[in-house]
């Protein structure tokens, strides 16, 4: 039985290889290898496997091959410049425009320089965390005790997804008690891994982190330097609630709540609270034929009514978000200037 | 009992065909353990999690052994963390020794990689706890150490010491980038240049530039003479391999295996740095520390069994932090995730069945690559029998191919080695040495962060001191290592002239 | 002022990307500056006295061989992405365009071009580009141009 099972792995493989050089003409407007580059450098990380998980559902539908390539913001968006014919789109995330809202080097307004495609799922994992032994309860208390002019040092990677939760809660403590957002400060870190490290060297107050990297270390013994909490996720309420019931790891859905608006809120503008998607969604090249986008538009639509590639999102603690791309593009250019007014209101 | 169930024939199989697909991978140079996963990871999706992780841990193994072909044969580093194995490796080749290499390096490779997997298995959670003491300022003393060896790498020391800042301010190009926590500002480089190079020179494509490019070229302006004749009388002469090289290797073996394992353990600091650090302790406490670099087993011993032991370094904050150790571990964190299994500090505990497969997985691994390499080795390494005019296009194209695949299609990257080919023969023309100024390039980088990191959070130089114990005791082994190459330096000129006195 | 000030350092997040550089280039000009004096100048006293020539000038130099090594492979970069574009995303780019690079290649370092090394020539152009185009390209999909 396992020697069939592998004899057809391998088969598929080398079938695989085959099927390409004699693919009949398949009935799209794409060419037979469609090439989705992404905005990040590594194979292993959330938008290589939202992206995987759909261009193998889009090789399925387009009876194409769909190949992900890691290149990077950069090189991502040069290539999209370049190839205006269809074989290369890109797969990224609200980086791309907050990015450009930091003064990135490299982002421009993705708005004006590509076009915006479908939005495909969520990461909903974008959180933040304390040490177990920390002195704060939540959010609340970080936040009142910035106030009183303790200063709170709080580890992020600028200039993106990392920061923007960050400038939320500057600008809160702005609007709440203005003048005094300056004692919330930013340790400047890289990886996941020096964000744990900033904390655990005692140079950091506050982190941002995720459900699924840090959740395990949420549940060691409070005597364990390592151990953490959470205090804040930035989703919104309604996304977690899509999650499934059992949640990451031995941290349910209904734990996970607790950590969302409204139960924690940080205010956007005084009256509604602030919440961050990170949400996935197609880039195109601006002269891309209008017909290859509708049927992108149209070919996700059929797969996200067949139901199957939600369940495996939902696996990979993804959650499923489609929106075809008129109506993405002015979600995400309304989410963009939300954003856009609260950075801007801290730099002036 | 459900270890066992896992343990079928095709978990072995798939551990087999990962060895053999990574060794490959691992001798294309420029193709690496990172990317023969990366290739591999769509095939995991059909698999379950006991399965998967056979396969990718064998494509891991192999990756990384792969790298000592090209590095002893052709004097092109197949991965960065063999780069110290070309040092002795390829002078031995030249000998007619190339086999004797090849087999002393697969053997210390099969020691690193033993080594560290039983060190993962049994001190995992302690050293993950340990590993979390080196803040910035220890990892950049650990950099600093392993620069040291540019001082004794150096023929001259002048030269070699101008070489390594070349190769750091090369390695300073580009962004400084904020997966870092840099702040994503570009410097040396003008406006025109930023389309290209803000993302700076990729590593690999300077490495085979340097070593594979620039020797073409050098040979070009020699004419291309052939010499299979000559390599098949030396190759009859060249001594044989046997295992009593090993005799004296123990101390070695397990320094290098130690330093492979624990440099594999810290997040960030990541490959080259272990077999660099490796190779310039073995020269501080080498008996014959002179003739280190112009083909001795050591150097090869050295070099190999730390980048093996790599291997079970980097899965410890991989499976007890849920960190990679580097890169290639990165790409794992996806299939865990994939499988909807979360790695963290508690993966361990949570996950018992996993984490002794994937201990059976990780040793099986080793003996296949072991097997595969050993008995390969004899017909690898004919290699050198094969007349120039047919082998120096086939080295081109596949340096193109491993230079472009690298960051998964970029056209820079591929005249980044044509840039470094030349510049490596013109530097070679002007006095300016290689080994040192790849050393500093493989670590400027992370020499940048770690110590300007460090300033901005301590903002006082003497945080470089008082830190703690541990970085002291870091302090002790610069200036030994310093001291040592100093000493060595001096003993050798003095020889010169006596020499030259006589 | 305290000993301890003197080691003190102030780093801006947003000037940090020129800290390192500076020093790394200040240490550079100073090596420099003492490479010239110690090693430079004896050399250009040599040169002038004419006991020795420029240290790049030295042994035979065969420039058809280098230069038209430098030439193939720049035309070689040149064409694999404008010719991978035509047919996008498939690797033939590399495919069509290393088998002309690497027969010219093959020749261009041939010292006796008769029928046996001709063909070796030849049969290797043609067998190495295809055989790792269908193993990367087409069986792993590693991206080719």
């Amino acid at each position: 039985m396992k020697k069939l099972s592998l004899g057809l792995c391998l088969a598929a493989t080398v079938a695989g290889g085959i099927a390409t050089t004699s693919a009949a003409l398949a009935d799209t407007g794409f060419p037979n290898n469609l090439r989705i580059v992404i905005g990040s450098k590594s194979t292993g990380g959330d938008t290589y496997q939202n992206t995987a998980i759909v261009a193998e559902a889009l090789a399925e539908k387009l009876d194409i091959n769909v190949k992900v390539d890691a290149v990077g913001a950069t090189a991502a968006f040069k290539t999209l410049k370049r190839v205006s014919n269809g074989s290369t789109i890109m797969m990224f995330h609200d980086q791309s425009y907050l990015g450009y809202l930091y003064g990135r080097k490299g982002y421009e307004n993705p708005f004006e320089e590509y076009r915006i495609g479908p939005t495909v799922s969520i990461n909903p994992g974008s959180a933040y965390l304390v040490a177990q032994g920390s002195p704060f309860q939540g959010l609340d208390e970080l936040m009142t005790a910035c106030a009183d002019g303790t200063d709170i040092r709080v580890a992020i990677q600028p200039g993106g997804v990392s920061e923007i939760g960050y400038s939320a809660m500057k600008n809160a403590i702005r609007i709440e008690h203005p003048g005094k957002e300056g004692c919330l400060v930013a340790v400047n870190r890289g990886s996941q891994s020096d964000k744990n490290q900033a904390m655990f060297d005692g140079l950091a107050d506050l982190i941002h982190g995720s459900v699924q990297a840090n959740e395990q270390y949420t549940r060691l013994p409070a005597d364990d330097q390592k151990a953490m909490r959470f205090v804040w996720l930035t989703a919104r309420n309604q996304t977690i609630q899509q999650a499934n019931p059992e949640g990451m790891g031995q941290t349910s859905r209904e734990d996970l709540l607790q950590y969302v608006e409204p139960n924690v809120s940080v205010t956007q503008d005084g009256e509604k609270n602030f919440t961050f998607d990170k949400e996935f969604f197609f880039l195109f090249n601006k002269d891309m034929d209008p017909a290859l986008i509708e049927e992108l538009d149209q070919a996700l639509t059929e797969i996200f009514a067949e139901g199957e590639i939600q369940e495996t999102q939902k696996t990979s603690f993804f959650i499923p978000n489609f929106m075809p791309s008129a109506e993405a593009e002015a979600y995400l250019k309304d989410k963009m200037s939300q954003y856009a007014t609260i950075i801007d209101a801290l730099h002036n | 009992m459900d270890v066992l169930s896992a343990l079928d024939p095709l978990f072995f199989v798939l551990i087999s065909a990962g060895a053999a697909i990574g060794i490959v991978f691992g001798a294309i140079p420029g193709m690496t353990a990172t990317m023969a996963i990366a290739v591999c990871l769509p095939l995991t999706y059909a698999l379950d999690l006991n399965h998967g992780l056979a396969l990718l841990l064998g494509l891991y193994v192999g990756g990384i052994s792969g790298g000592l072909v090209p590095a002893i044969l052709l004097n092109i580093p197949g991965t960065p963390s063999s780069i110290t194995t070309t040092f002795d490796g390829y002078p031995m080749c030249q000998r007619g020794e190339g086999e004797r290499a090849l087999k002393i390096g697969v053997v210390s490779s099969l020691f690193g990689g033993l080594f560290s997997a039983a060190v993962l298995f049994l001190f995992a959670p302690v050293l993950s706890d340990f590993a979390i003491k080196f803040s910035y300022v220890e990892k950049f003393l650990i950099i600093f150490l392993a620069l040291t060896v540019i001082a004794s790498l150096s023929r001259n020391l002048l030269m070699g010491l101008f070489s390594g800042l070349i190769g750091v301010w090369l390695a300073l190009i580009g962004t400084y980038d904020v997966s870092v926590g840099g702040n994503g500002d570009t410097r040396l480089m003008t406006e025109a240049m930023e389309p290209y190079l803000s993302e700076g020179f990729s590593l690999l494509p300077v490495l085979i530039g340097l070593f594979g490019v620039a020797a073409i070229l050098k040979e070009a302006e020699q004419g291309i003479r052939e010499n299979t004749e000559g390599m098949r009388i030396t190759l009859e002469k060249g001594a044989r391999f046997s295992l009593g090289v090993f005799r004296n290797q123990g101390v070695n073996l397990v320094r290098s295996g130690v330093i492979g394992t624990f440099i594999g353990m810290l997040p960030g600091v990541g490959g080259s740095a272990a077999s660099v650090l490796s190779y310039t302790q073995q020269k501080n406490f080498s008996k014959a520390p002179e003739k280190m670099g112009t083909g001795v087993p050591e150097g090869v011993v050295a070099s190999e069994s730390a980048n093996n032991g790599l291997t079970g370094g980097a899965l410890v904050p991989l499976l007890s932090l849920g960190i990679p150790g580097d890169s290639t571990t990165a790409v794992m964190i996806g299939a865990f995730t994939l499988q909807g299994v979360q790695v963290g500090p508690l993966f361990i505990g949570e996950n018992l069945e996993t984490w002794n497969t994937m201990m059976v997985a990780l040793v099986f691994a080793n003996l296949v690559m072991f097997a595969i390499m050993f008995f390969a080795i004899k017909y690898v390494a004919r290699v050198v029998m094969v007349p120039k005019y047919l082998l120096y296009p086939i080295i081109m194209i596949m340096c193109v191919v491993g230079a472009y695949a690298i960051n998964y299609g970029v056209m820079f990257d591929v005249w980044t080695l044509l840039l470094f080919g030349l510049g490596g023969y013109l530097a070679g023309k002007v006095g300016i040495e290689i080994a040192p100024l790849v050393i500093g390039f493989i670590l400027g980088g992370q020499a940048e962060v770690y110590f300007v990191k460090s300033l901005e959070s301590f903002g006082t130089y003497t945080i470089f001191f008082t830190k703690s114990p541990i970085a002291m005791v870091l302090w002790g082994l610069i200036v030994l290592s310093i001291a040592f190459s100093v000493y060595n330096l001096v003993k050798a000129s003095r020889r010169k002239t006596q020499e030259g006195g006589a | 002022m305290g000993l301890s000030d003197l080691f003190e350092v102030r780093i801006v997040f947003d000037e940090s990307h020129l800290f390192f550089p500076r020093i790394i280039q200040g240490l550079l000009l100073a090596m420099a500056l003492v490479i010239v004096v110690v090693r430079g100048i004896p050399t250009l006293r040599a040169v002038w006295a004419g006991h020795r020539t420029w240290p790049v000038m030295d042994g035979p130099f065969d420039h058809l061989r280098f230069f038209g090594t430098l030439g193939l492979t720049v035309a070689y970069f040149l064409l694999m992405p404008p010719v991978g574009e035509m047919v996008p995303n498939t690797g033939l780019g590399f495919l069509i365009v290393s088998i002309p690079y690497m027969a010219a290649l093959s020749v261009l370092y041939l010292h006796r071009r008769d029928r046996r090394t001709l063909l070796l020539a030849m049969a290797n152009a043609l067998i190495a580009p295809v055989a790792v185009w269908y193993l990367l390209a087409r069986l792993l999909n590693v991206t080719l141009p």
